[in-house]
């Protein structure tokens, strides 16, 4: 799954006034990946992304993009790079192919038929003579993908890309990016607050807060295998389990064991045989919901206060 | 480069705005043209007199200036200029052109540029700041391009606006001029100095205008710089407006002192070594000039300076 490295974080600061926003990031992206960046608000995604697209300066470090540094040869370095920002903000006094005209014109190479290519690709092709204020907001996220992907980029940058998408909207986009991934062998770089859709859509994450990051995690390995059992009565259920061998914990149902799902048949043979009232067996899931706030702490308001 | 001009124009042609004011603008010229030529027929302006008397009493009020003693040599040979050419016309029978014609309209057009100033300006100080404002700023610049380079197509794009207006005021100006007065009688004559020419009125004409333009530029440029530096599209245009007509006020509070010869609004009307009206007698076009330069250097570098250095966070 794991490509090339392609993007690589060096020691990335940030300090405005006598802040450190954000301190010695080190982070490596990889081809045909796609990495979640999460962080509580205000822990710096903002500020990482404004660095790795060039509009913001870092104060020490540097991201290097295929091997050329964006401080050093900017052109360069950002001629890979495809942007999807916060709500793509067109020039909504032109029509949508317009802008896309607009934007190929920034790009050595990028020719009027690669436009029409792009727009078929995000089916745009309807309505792309019409003037983007006319457009819906998931047809601004599709243009804002079509600007984005003109220039076949390396590697993808997007800043909160599902911020107000409807549900079908979000579930396409997601497709969408995990086939070019797939595809195009591209790197993407999501960062989002909405930790179900880094769920669904990412291999690995990278979790920041106040400036730092604190863990990278690759989201295959991330789930245990675990159950939650239910049978009654608790106590001796409990016993049975513990007997058997099993890690068990409690859970405010039941229990919960961690095992492959080869165990599973002998264990509900011995709840049974034990005489036991067996009401559940199923496959128990963390949330990677309660996984981050495991690892930011969840008090991180409280704690950007007492600093 | 060319490309980036080009992206500039598109987004500039496809803003309603841009038409509008090219709109007034030709409006406006006609309109004034066409009203001139209305009050003067209902009042019988400029229908019954002849032109020597009109020349006759001009040059005797040009002969009285060539006596005051607080002109400048600037001014003085001005007024000698009109006076040798004011005995020219009488003593050969030369008549200038009559007030309602088109080729006075055309030598006149350049008092219209304060017009293309204002729209210049309102152009000038969205182009930066309205990419701010939309939000499209990060957009533009998270492409394979130097922040230079953009910052410099889109002072090329108003440089090109603005030549674009001065063109159509001219024009404007013509056609109006030989739709509601006709081509007129008489002959433009021109002081070399040493003697009385006949002159074409399309070279003074230019000549004026091309003056004139060099304070369309500096304004331009004032409110390019503004709009650039606090990304407010409506501080750069309230600001530029209100130094055009205060700023000349300023020139007579300061006319006493050295420091008004450093002064922006001093220099910043070069038709003034033409038409004599200079507020401050003693300065000359080179001295003027450099000055200007300065400015002009000053503005720019403070613009391009903030755009490429400054972190955008918009």
């Amino acid at each position: 799954m794991a490509g090339e490295p392609l993007v690589q974080l060096k020691n990335l600061s940030k300090t405005i006034g006598d802040k450190n926003i954000i301190k010695e990031l080190d982070l490596t992206l990889n081809t045909g990946e796609i990495t979640g960046f999460l962080g509580p608000n205000g822990a710096g995604k903002t500020t990482t992304i404004r660095m790795m697209t060039g509009l913001m300066r870092p104060s020490a470090g540097d991201v290097v993009i295929g091997g050329k540094s964006i401080q050093a040869d900017y052109e360069e370095a950002i001629a890979q790079v495809g942007v999807i920002v916060e709500n793509p903000e067109m020039y909504k006094y032109m029509t949508g192919y317009k802008n896309l005209l607009h934007f190929s014109r920034m790009h050595p190479g990028v020719r009027k038929e690669r436009i029409d290519e792009v727009v078929r690709q995000v089916g745009l092709q309807n309505r792309i003579q019409e003037k983007v204020k006319s457009y819906s907001l998931g047809m601004r996220q599709r243009l804002g993908l079509a600007q984005a992907l003109l220039h076949n980029p390396k590697f993808l940058i997007l800043d909160e890309p599902t911020n107000g998408l409807d549900p079908a909207g979000i579930r396409e986009f997601r497709l969408y990016l995990r086939k070019i991934a797939a595809e195009n062998n591209v790197a993407v770089f999501v960062s989002s607050h909405l930790l179900s859709e880094i769920e669904l859509l990412c291999d690995r994450i990278a979790v920041i807060q106040n400036g730092e990051l604190i863990d990278i995690k690759d989201m295959h390995s991330l789930q245990k295998s675990q159950y939650l059992i239910v049978a009654e009565p608790a106590e001796q259920a409990g016993e049975v389990l513990k007997g058997i061998g099993f890690p068990v914990e409690a859970h405010e149902k039941g229990w919960i064991i961690t095992t492959e799902a080869e165990h599973i048949p002998g264990a509900a043979k011995l709840l049974v045989g034990a005489g036991l009232s067996l009401y559940t067996i199923q496959p128990y899931r963390t949330t990677l919901e309660d996984q981050f706030l495991e690892m930011t702490g969840g008090g991180q308001i409280a704690e950007a206060r007492a600093k | 480069m060319l490309k980036l001009v080009q992206n500039e124009w598109m987004k500039l042609w496809s803003k309603r705005s841009t038409w509008i004011m090219v709109l007034l603008l030709v409006l406006i010229i006609s309109a004034g043209i066409g009203i001139m030529k209305w009050t003067h027929k209902t009042q019988n302006i400029g229908i019954e007199e002849d032109w020597e008397q009109i020349v006759m009493n001009e040059l005797q009020f040009n002969e009285s200036q060539l006596l005051n003693p607080e002109l400048s040599e600037v001014q003085l040979a001005y007024y000698e200029g009109l006076v040798e050419i004011g005995r020219y016309r009488l003593a050969e029978d030369v008549p200038p052109f009559e007030p309602d014609s088109m080729q006075q309209q055309i030598l006149n057009s350049y008092t219209m540029l304060s017009l293309v100033t204002l729209f210049t300006v309102i152009a000038a100080a969205g182009i930066v700041a309205a990419e701010f404002s939309q939000g499209t700023i990060k957009m533009l610049l998270t492409r394979p391009v130097s922040r230079w380079k953009i910052l410099t197509s889109k002072y090329l794009a108003v440089l090109l606006f603005g030549l674009l207006l001065i063109v159509i005021t001219v024009a404007a100006s013509a056609a109006a001029g030989f739709f509601f007065l006709g081509i007129g009688e008489g002959q433009f004559l021109a002081w070399n100095g040493s003697e009385v020419v006949e002159a074409s009125f399309w070279s003074e004409s230019l000549r004026m205008v091309g003056l004139s333009s060099v304070s369309v530029l500096m304004i331009t440029t004032f409110a390019f710089m503004i709009g650039t530096v606090f990304r407010s599209s409506s501080l750069a245009i309230g600001l530029s407006i209100f130094l055009l007509f205060a700023g000349t006020q300023v020139v007579f509070l300061l006319a006493d002192f050295e420091i008004v010869k450093y002064y922006l609004f001093t220099h910043i009307d070069l038709t003034q070594f033409y038409t004599g009206f200079m507020p401050v007698p003693d300065i000359t076009l080179a001295l003027s000039v450099t000055v200007l330069i300065a400015y002009f250097l000053v503005f720019l570098i403070i613009s391009y300076w903030t755009f490429s250095r400054r972190d955008t966070t918009a």
